[in-house]
């Protein structure tokens, strides 16, 4: 399990509703363009081929920074949201 | 293992983008993101659009349909995963095998009762409690020599039989009370607990299995039927005591529950409510998602779970492997 930190840029409105809907699922908006997830590996791949569907590598630009245990402690945050976590399950 | 519970009656499941949505009427009650779920329990009367199944098939999510009280009446699982692999090994494994192996399990049942009794019994003496545990620990060491499966059966019995007075000398709140293990149905609120207990459980266990596409009907200890998924029920023994027993110890005496509000009464038995059960299942779910000291390190108990049904898929590929059940330590 890592937490990875997602940004993406993109001049088209359309890819962009694209590419933050399927963030959605993954993980939670902490800013305007920026995603933190909390994937396994397998999760993180799949993630990764389905954006690869939804950009144009020409134009738009997509980063993801793995954040290990190690230096997820250190991390700080100013204001917005906390820190994501790992989600566990659900009772409705 | 990320599981969404809908306990409450008459919800909707959609699907909305990468999420499933459980509504009750106009509200939206959650929002669960499709890639980070594993697994889908519908207690009682809600619905799941066919959208949303879609999406959980598509995505290997398994749902399972439940009774209010925890009873399965079926699953759905995509037929992308091929068709029971590992079935036919498991349908040629000798007699000789199997017996040894549901000796195991119940070696293992006993001394995790044995166990969790001996924690409480440290705390706080019985008169009745030494003699328990002494003969606890002797059925264990007789279950492995066993020559029959009537015999093991025979064994089992008598390990419950003393078992579960002294669990029930283990209660501290007035109006709790378990002198005996009753069920179908269960006649009072601690039996109540222990028989949704071992459902949800049993479930859980069921999914797991299938998961690692082992033939859940192919058992060790229980009759095979084609009725019983006798494999699930053998994985359930060696963790009755550490999981559903001990929780509902602690339900008991912590004052989680309540034996006035949380409980109803009804065709001769008793089970929990609306509100008890999803007590039960908040307690359920924050005790599988505890991490646990493992082989492996700092695990979360579902991984006791995963780790126990693999090693089964290991040993029916290698017979001279012996089976290691769960065992509290």
């Amino acid at each position: 399990m890592f937490l990875y930190v997602v940004v993406y840029d993109t001049p088209s409105d359309k890819r962009r509703k694209k590419i933050s809907d399927l963030l959605e699922g993954y993980g939670k908006r902490v800013q305007y363009s920026v995603f933190e997830c909390v994937l396994d590996k397998d999760q993180f791949e799949e993630l990764k081929f389905r954006l690869h569907k939804r950009i144009k590598s020409e134009e738009d630009s997509l980063r993801f920074y793995p954040l290990s245990s190690h230096t997820l402690g250190q991390v700080e945050i100013w204001g917005g949201p906390p820190l994501t976590s790992v989600p566990g399950s659900f009772i409705v | 293992m990320r599981t969404l519970y809908v306990s409450q009656q008459g919800c909707r499941l959609n699907l909305k983008q990468e999420f499933l949505q459980v509504q009750w009427r106009e509200t939206l009650l959650q929002e669960v993101s499709l890639p980070l779920l594993e697994q889908v329990l519908v207690f009682g009367r809600s619905q799941v659009t066919t959208d949303a199944v879609r999406a959980c098939l598509k995505r290997d999510i398994p749902i399972a349909f439940l009774s209010r009280l925890g009873y399965c009446y079926g699953r759905l699982i995509p037929i992308e995963r091929g068709y029971r692999r590992l079935a036919h090994l498991q349908q040629s494994l000798p007699e000789e095998w199997r017996l040894r192996m549901a000796a195991q399990m119940v070696r293992a049942k006993l001394l995790n009762g044995r166990v969790l009794l001996m924690r409480q019994l440290r705390l706080r003496p019985t008169e009745t409690g030494p003699l328990t545990l002494r003969s606890l620990e002797h059925l264990a060491e007789q279950a492995l020599r066993t020559t029959s499966l009537e015999q093991l059966r025979g064994i089992e019995g008598a390990g419950a039989a003393l078992y579960f007075p002294e669990l029930g000398n283990c209660l501290q709140r007035p109006g709790f009370v378990l002198l005996t293990r009753t069920r179908r149905p269960p006649t009072n609120p601690v039996n109540a607990m222990l028989s949704f207990g071992y459902m949800v459980l049993w479930n859980h266990l069921l999914t797991l299995i299938e998961l690692q596409d082992l033939d859940p009907y192919q058992g060790c200890l229980h009759a095979a039927s084609e009725r019983h998924a006798a494999l699930v029920s053998d994985l359930l023994e060696e963790f009755r005591s550490p999981i559903v027993d001990s929780l509902m110890l602690w339900l008991v005496n912590t004052g989680v529950m309540n034996v006035e509000e949380d409980f109803e009464y009804h065709e001769g038995g008793c089970f929990l409510n609306d509100v008890g059960r999803k007590k039960y299942l908040k307690a359920f779910v924050q005790r599988m998602e505890g991490s646990i000291q493992t082989d492996e390190g700092e695990q979360p108990r579902w991984d006791l779970l995963t780790q126990q049904v693999k090693q089964i898929k290991k040993c029916i590929y290698n017979l001279e492997e012996s089976y290691q059940p769960y065992r509290i330590r």
